[in-house]
């Protein structure tokens, strides 16, 4: 598969702070990569330096084949770039906002109305066509932020923490849009801090911290850095001393934690741990009410790497 | 045609603004308009004068008080010398004149009596003055001269003599063609337009480009694929042809007002070339400002403070002669200053030729060096700005 993006060898830096740290990446035509990391972790910067927004200091970026500059407008012109803040005119309505942003691409008035409908039916604003962005819900104008975005169908999406303050039905509605776009033949970055999302919808994820990257792959490939297998949680009113020594005795168990009403176990192999822990605690004749069990994910993958948690 | 098309939609919603700024130019300026400019007419000033005599009313004496009611406007007061203060207190008279008794008698004896008088001290009061001391030494000369010559005084020759040389008065003509009245109208309706032109232009310029510029819209026209360059041309473009409306609106509804005779005039052309080069400046000024400021209300009143100050300091609500020397000083660093300089020097070019034009063009020239000032300034402004990206 052919590269869209080949970052190398990026450096940014603002006075005494490294913000991007010799960062060396490509993305693939077609996927969806996620850029992971907390806050100030460098990715928003990767991305300004690679659509020229920002000079940097070190490195080469290159972007469907040729060098990335600022005035690269035949590269530009694939390019769509939602920003994490809401970039629309307040005093146009849904479609003259669109009709603008898209006609800083697109020419051809018949070729812009189509593809300015089609933006209008994937992020679902029909019926707020003639709306003002003050009228708009958070969620709304988000949707209205990405089909500004991407209205002029670009082959290389830059989508920088769309999802932010957005209620959990417009992010499902987001994230599926997205997923659309990808089908559609799209090669999407995907920058976020919330690790659900990039679960749900990246081929490949970057873990990025102070500027570098800490890992990168799928997430089965990453969670397996995670270096545990399972983590089990109990609901248990009342435990004693000796038992959680008993338990922390038990084959496989990396860690035990009980706090506030919570037995918290972390196993770092094994198969068939929670049926096991059952069995221990009806032996020990010990009632709960809820058990569960839950496998890595990409925050424990985090810790496991900065021994600090992604939204720390 | 994208880019005109949301600078108005944009604009649009600037209209009320607008519309506010136009009507507040329209009806001051058209009070403006009443109030009356004398400086190139001529009328005669008649003081208020009271005469207490206490000599006969007759010969010397009844001519004296003939000569000034006839060149002045005699009161009438009660009789009493608390109501005569009163009277002077409150600028009801000018002028008291009190003519002692034996005034005739002396005159005709050579002697030189003393009139006794009260004044308000004003202009009006010197006026009377000088017609009783014209009065009193033209008596007394042609008294010196007859008895010089024969030794008597016939007084009805006298006062023949007297007459005939106190009915010799200066004529004064207004040599102006112009009418000067309502070319005064006009240029008071222009100088006020620079209050309508900085405030609605740079309001309206500024709010516009304020969206565009907002950081975030700025970011997404920066990765489109549309030129930098194009993009600000057009914008620009459209901004130029917004502030040209404006100025061709203003225009035409001043000449309406104050008098459409004067529009294929030289000095219509005059005012309009005038405020179509301040036009050109105000809507620099707004650039600047945009490229300075980007919150909205912070602009809205920045705006209101350079608009109405600029009104106040050089004149375009209080006439310029009525400004300190200090304001005037310190006004010639504003454009307004010349603009308004302009406008009070075309209401009095009579003959049109290139030395009475010179000061024109020459305070044009200043104007266009301050917009030339101004954009060197909004384009080291946003190439700072650039930098720091």
């Amino acid at each position: 598969m052919a590269n869209v993006i080949e970052v190398k060898n990026l450096t940014k830096e603002y006075k005494e702070l490294r913000a991007v740290d010799d960062l060396s990446f490509e993305v693939r035509q077609g996927e969806i990569l996620g850029l992971l990391g907390p806050n100030g972790s460098g990715k928003s910067t990767t991305i300004n330096c690679i659509l020229s927004l920002l000079n940097f200091q070190k490195g080469e970026i290159q972007i469907f084949g040729q060098e990335m500059k600022p005035d690269a407008y035949s590269i530009k012109r694939d390019i769509g770039v939602v920003f994490q803040d809401v970039a629309v005119f307040e005093e146009l309505t849904v479609y003259e906002n669109l009709n603008y942003f898209c006609g800083l691409y697109v020419q051809d008035k018949e070729t812009r109305e189509t593809y300015i409908d089609e933006a209008i039916a994937l992020v679902g604003l029909e019926e707020f066509r003639k709306f003002r962005p003050k009228k708009l819900s958070g969620g709304l104008l988000r949707r209205l932020n990405i089909a500004c975005g991407i209205a002029h169908k670009p082959r290389l999406i830059f989508l920088d923490e769309p999802t932010v303050a957005v209620d959990p039905q417009s992010r499902n509605n987001i994230l599926d849009g997205i997923k659309m776009l990808r089908d559609r033949g799209a090669t999407i970055v995907y920058t976020t801090h919330y690790m659900e999302e990039v679960e749900m919808i990246c081929d490949r994820v970057m873990i990025l911290d102070k500027g570098k990257v800490l890992a990168q792959g799928s997430c089965d490939e990453l969670k397996k850095l995670a270096k545990i297998e399972e983590k089990v949680t109990v609901e248990v009113a009342k435990l004693q001393e000796a038992i959680l020594e008993k338990i922390r005795a038990l084959k496989h168990v990396e860690e035990v934690k009980y706090e506030d009403g919570v037995l918290s176990v972390v196993y770092r192999a094994g198969t068939n741990n929670l049926v096991k822990l059952i069995d221990f605690l009806e032996t020990e004749a010990i009632s709960y009410s809820k058990i569960y069990s839950e496998r890595p994910t990409l925050n424990d993958v985090f810790l496991e790497l900065t021994g600090k948690e992604l939204r720390d | 045609m994208t880019v005109f098309k949301a600078f108005l939609k944009v604009l649009n919603q600037c209209k009320g603004t607008v519309i506010l700024y136009s009507v507040i130019l329209i009806v001051f300026g058209a009070l403006n308009m009443q109030t009356n400019d004398n400086s190139t007419n001529f009328v005669a000033s008649r003081p208020d004068v009271l005469v207490i005599n206490h000599d006969e009313e007759k010969g010397i004496t009844k001519e004296l008080i003939s000569y000034l009611k006839k060149n002045t406007e005699f009161i009438k007061v009660e009789d009493s010398e608390e109501a005569r203060n009163d009277a002077l207190f409150y600028r009801d008279v000018n002028y008291i004149v009190y003519i002692p008794r034996d005034y005739r008698a002396d005159v005709l004896a050579g002697k030189n009596p003393e009139i006794e008088i009260k004044s308000t001290g004003d202009y009006q009061s010197y006026y009377a003055q000088l017609l009783l001391e014209r009065y009193m030494k033209t008596t007394r000369n042609y008294v010196d001269i007859c008895r010089a010559e024969d030794g008597s005084v016939d007084e009805t020759a006298l006062l023949e003599q007297v007459k005939s040389t106190l009915k010799k008065e200066t004529a004064v003509e207004t040599t102006s063609k112009l009418d000067a009245d309502k070319l005064g109208r006009l240029s008071r309706y222009f100088n006020f337009m620079n209050y309508g032109l900085l405030a609605g232009a740079i309001f309206t310029i500024c709010m516009v480009l304020a969206s565009f510029n907002k950081e975030v819209i700025r970011r997404r026209i920066l990765i489109s694929s549309m030129k930098r360059r194009t993009h600000n041309r057009l914008l620009l473009l459209s901004n130029a042809l917004f502030a040209v409306f404006l100025w061709a609106a203003y225009t035409v509804i001043g000449f309406i007002l104050c008098g459409t005779e004067f529009f294929a005039t030289k000095q219509g052309i005059a005012y309009m070339a005038n405020s179509f080069v301040f036009m050109f400046c105000a809507v620099t000024i707004a650039f600047l400002l945009a490229n300075l400021i980007q919150n909205k209300e912070a602009l809205n009143g920045i705006i209101n403070v350079i608009a109405l100050g600029s009104c106040f300091l050089c004149g375009a609500f209080v006439p310029v002669e009525y400004l300190p020397d200090g304001v005037l000083a310190a006004a010639h660093i504003l454009p307004s200053y010349w603009y308004i300089q302009n406008n009070e020097t075309v209401k009095t070019i009579e003959t049109w030729n290139f030395e009475t034009v010179k000061p024109l063009l020459v305070n044009m020239g200043v104007i266009l060096a301050f917009s030339v000032a101004f954009i060197i300034l909004a384009n080291l402004l946003s190439g700072r700005k650039r930098e720091n990206a």
